[in-house]
């Protein structure tokens, strides 16, 4: 049976009377939004903290937006993305004296998702920019290990799992670094979230990323990158994501010829016995005029056609090994 | 623009999203597309993060160096200078302890937001511009009705601020908004005599004051002593429901998520049905010399290129202003 | 703007599109559509507008004619229409430069199409002077030879309205290289037909366009300023139905002038033109600015302002 477990990052942008603006424009926008997704086949939906308010403002808490998720045929929200991309003096993650912060922080989002179904991922941005946080040593990640251990013990509490997504700009972005973070921290409180592009940039291969932290591994961002970090874009200020100097767009959607070997990954996943939610999601889809709408339908085509022959084929190869 | 007025154009609807209008080269495009519709001066907008770097002070500072590095990267699509600044302290900003949410009607929050000028203040006197614009109060919605003594306190941060501003030698504007809790005229009225002539000014926006169901001509008139910049556009609609009290009126109001449902307020200069009589405005400046900028905004319309290039054709050609 | 001691003014060529509520539309979609694109080619410094002969249709249905029409365009400040483009639909049966049994049909063409325009002065009707490639290649002399005698006539049949008959030579055209234009030019009679230099569309077929037009200074009758960031390669040229929007090597030909990675020296060319005494008319171009994220009213601007902050610096 394909995977039916797929949910989609809330990265969206579309036309309105006063320009391309995120689906939060209004009301009116967000059922179109919702109903495009459901259309595709998608019955998870992973946001932003940021959003948390806002949406909790258009439809009187949170716990309704997720109401109108599932008028729409969507099962519930599946992930909450949190992050502190920028360091400042008030939140760094690899500054001791701002954990109080952070903590209350997360306890501010966590709140904001009481009444849920049942979130399952608190995702975070591990670290802030590398140009940031750098010189990056054991010490530096091992304070930041105390951190997410103490959100991971927060968040338990709360239901949902602590799991960390390693951006290509982040201070912890080579196999080495994430090696070291995730042995600092408690494999229960802490888990790994795998995104195929962010790692692919840092040149870390993803697939056998996966392969060594299956154990650890709760989600998925599945994007396409076209391009390896091979000129330390990942250091420049104040961004790498949309100012790196020899590369304009970073993301795509799977099946545009990228460099994330995606079926290889699929037929890992099956193999490994993972049966949560796989993510979508391709950020800045719009840069070089690109659609949010088209991209969705593309990796969703994707999906339905490349991954699920891999998956079958992974299937039948684990059924003939039994 | 070569006129007896200063003209200037605001960058504000460039940046309508977190992640746009980050690249150096996609500022320099609007920067020349600026230059080219006869503007060699512009106006800044407040943000905040590391997408915001040509918004957030620390950010730009961390993009060219020093306040001449800035420049000279205007210079580069042959725009002078920058004639001020907006800013809004009730929009969270990490920069301001982590996007903490205060407000001026608070009196336990003014020695902060005072605090939280400061890089504005620094920023507009060391880029050589004139005023620093600010939205005075938040939303009405989201606040119990300012009375007098509210009204006061309001005034009270903004003169302090006004004191870090006389200080740098640059001019401190109120700007009205036709969602802020400052919002009939005799509370406008209230908050301008709550403020010291010397030190606060007012920023007139011609359709924000339009919105709000005041007359911007007559109002000028009636104030022009105090008008120290002024945000000339167009809307084609009136809250004649008071739908700015609507909870989110952000959405609700300004982008038709409730009331009647009007999805688009704000308009160029010309557009068919515009409720501002540009002329009429104008003129009154010219009769009153009013020695301010004149910045024209396209924010909260479409395409950014687009509206500026109707902006610039309607100063040319309907007012008569050479390029 | 238009002081007329000025050697060179500047002329808009009419490729648009804007965002409707319907989707994008270009500036023929309504009279509102039409007013918002003059107002914006004029308010960014523009003299006037070129534009193509298949719109003289939408000039007769929505504005009376091509001379109604000009009215209008000169209601928003801008001079008049210096040039139409006449965009054949080459069909070697009927239709051909190179096969000479057509030829009375392409005079004929000529004939009525310059009627129709009689009501307006314009300075030039811009030809793609062959068919696209792979209808005419293997490209012979003979071939040029009788594409060359099909527009000496064609000339002297729009010299007789006083417009200029001016060739315009596509990277994809049959006549695109630069021993090809050569022979082509070496038939052709200067008084009935001249070249208008494309600095992209040459620079793609790999010639130097400041060279091509300094050869041909005496009869260039008007300019493409467009730019490009490819030269085409292997057969990019003869790709069917559509080179500019089939070839491999990219997905966007054409660059408003003053683009980054711009392979046009637009600096050269602007000094080229004042050095060989060229007064009259300059067009800007840049069809398909809005493919790729790209937005026509920002292209608009930039040109113009590199127009006037570069190019006007060396010669106005």
């Amino acid at each position: 049976m394909a995977w039916t477990k797929w949910s989609y990052m809330d990265h969206w942008v579309t036309e309105t009377p006063q320009g391309p603006q995120p689906p939060s424009f209004n009301r009116a926008y967000m059922d179109r939004y919702v109903k495009e997704l459901s259309a595709l086949g998608f019955t998870g939906f992973d946001t932003f903290f940021f959003y948390l308010p806002l949406y909790a403002g258009m439809y009187g808490g949170v716990p309704g937006f997720e109401r109108f998720l599932q008028d729409n045929g969507f099962e519930k929200i599946t992930g909450i993305f949190s992050a502190y991309p920028s360091a400042t003096k008030y939140a760094a993650p690899h500054v001791r004296e701002t954990h109080d912060r952070i903590v209350a922080d997360c306890t501010n989002t966590l709140r904001m998702c009481e009444g849920l179904t049942g979130v399952e991922n608190f995702i975070v941005m591990p670290t802030s920019t590398y140009w940031q946080t750098e010189p990056v040593t054991d010490d530096t990640i091992k304070v930041v290990a105390d951190l997410w251990n103490r959100v991971g013990e927060l968040t338990r509490r709360h239901g949902m799992t602590t799991t960390c997504h390693f951006e290509f700009w982040g201070a912890i972005r080579t196999r080495e670094q994430v090696d070291t973070f995730l042995a600092h921290t408690d494999p229960e409180l802490v888990r790994f979230f795998c995104d195929t592009a962010q790692h692919t940039i840092a040149g870390v291969d993803p697939v056998q990323l996966f392969r060594d932290y299956a154990d650890r591994c709760t989600g998925f961002h599945f994007k396409d990158t076209k391009d390896v970090d091979e000129h330390e874009a990942y250091r420049t200020p104040p961004d790498p994501e949309l100012m790196a100097p020899q590369v304009t767009r970073w993301f795509y959607e799977m099946g545009e010829g990228g460099l994330v070997d995606f079926p290889a990954l699929m037929k890992e996943i099956v193999a490994s016995g993972y049966d949560g939610w796989l993510t979508v999601e391709h950020d800045k889809a719009e840069l070089g005029g690109g659609s949010y709408a088209e991209a969705t339908a593309v990796a969703k085509w994707y999906i339905d056609n490349v991954l699920a022959e891999a998956e079958a084929e992974a299937r039948a190869e684990l059924g003939s090994a039994r | 623009m070569r006129d007896t007025l200063r003209w200037a154009y605001a960058l504000n609807q460039w940046n309508v999203r977190l992640d746009v209008f980050v690249r150096h080269e996609d500022q320099q495009r609007a920067l020349k597309t600026v230059s080219a519709c006869g503007f060699d001066t512009i106006e800044l907008a407040s943000g905040t993060g590391r997408w915001d770097n040509i918004s957030r002070p620390e950010v730009i500072l961390t993009n060219h160096g020093s306040h001449a590095g800035f420049l000279d990267f205007l210079r580069r699509a042959r725009v002078q200078g920058v004639s001020s600044m907006f800013w809004d302290p009730q929009a969270p900003a990490e920069e301001e302890e982590g996007y903490a949410f205060r407000s001026t009607a608070d009196p336990d929050d003014a020695d902060a937001i005072v605090e939280w000028s400061r890089p504005f203040v620094d920023f507009v006197a060391g880029v050589g511009a004139e005023q620093l614009v600010v939205r005075p109060v938040g939303s009405a919605w989201m606040t119990p009705p300012l009375d007098a003594d509210g009204i006061k306190r309001v005034g009270d941060v903004w003169n302090r601020v006004g004191e870090l501003t006389s200080a740098a030698g640059i001019g401190l504007a109120v700007h009205y908004d036709c969602l802020g809790a400052v919002h009939t005229e005799a509370e406008l009225t209230g908050l301008l005599d709550a403020t010291d002539p010397a030190r606060v000014g007012f920023a007139l926006d011609t359709a924000e004051l339009t919105v709000g169901g005041i007359d911007p001509v007559a109002f000028y008139r009636a104030h022009a002593d105090r008008v120290a910049h002024v945000h000339l556009k167009d809307t084609r609609h009136a809250d004649t429901g008071e739908e700015y009290r609507m909870p989110g009126a952000e959405s609700t109001m300004l982008k038709g998520g409730a009331g009647r449902r009007i999805e688009r307020w704000f308009f160029e200069l010309g557009t068919e049905g515009g409720l501002v009589d540009v002329p009429g405005f104008v003129a009154a400046l010219r009769e009153h010399d009013y020695p301010g900028w004149v910045v024209v905004e396209s924010d909260h319309g479409g395409n950014p290129a687009e509206l500026a290039m109707l902006n610039s054709w309607y100063l040319q050609h309907e007012l008569g202003i050479a390029k | 703007m238009t002081a007329p001691e000025r050697a060179i003014k500047w002329s808009y060529m009419d490729h648009w599109r804007s965002n409707g509520p319907s989707g994008p539309v270009d500036q023929w979609h309504s009279r509102k559509t039409m007013s918002a694109f003059l107002k914006q080619v004029k308010a960014v410094g523009f003299d006037a507008i070129d534009t193509f002969d298949f719109r003289i249709w939408q000039m007769y249905g929505d504005y009376g004619g091509p001379a109604k029409y000009q009215e209008m365009v000169q209601d928003h400040g801008l001079e008049r229409i210096v040039n139409t483009f006449h965009a054949a639909d080459y069909d070697v049966r009927n239709y051909a430069p190179h096969v000479p049994e057509t030829h009375e049909a392409v005079f004929e063409d000529f004939r009525v199409t310059m009627g129709r325009w009689s009501e307006i002065r314009l300075d030039n009707i811009i030809v793609m002077p062959a068919t696209l490639f792979y209808d005419m290649e293997p490209i012979t002399e003979d071939k040029l030879k009788y594409s060359a005698e099909c527009w000496n006539k064609v000339g002297e049949i729009t010299a007789g309205f006083g417009v200029k008959l001016t060739c315009h030579h596509e990277f994809f055209c049959g006549i695109q290289s630069e021993p090809d234009i050569e022979t082509f030019y070496s038939y052709t009679d200067p008084r009935y037909v001249n070249l208008f230099v494309d600095t992209a569309q040459h620079c793609i077929a790999g010639l130097d366009p400041v060279a091509l037009y300094d050869r041909h200074a005496h009869r260039v009758s008007g300019f493409h300023f467009k730019d490009t960031r490819h030269v085409a390669t292997g057969d990019d040229h003869r790709h069917r139905p559509d080179s500019e929007i089939m070839a491999p090597t990219t997905g966007k030909w054409f660059y408003e002038m003053g683009t980054d990675q711009g392979l046009v020296d637009f600096e050269a060319m602007m000094r080229a033109v004042r050095d060989n005494g060229y007064r009259g008319w300059i067009s800007v171009e840049h069809d398909k600015a809005n493919k790729e994220g790209g937005d026509y009213s920002e292209s608009t601007a930039i040109s113009r302002w590199y127009a006037k902050n570069v190019l006007e610096e060396i010669y106005r």
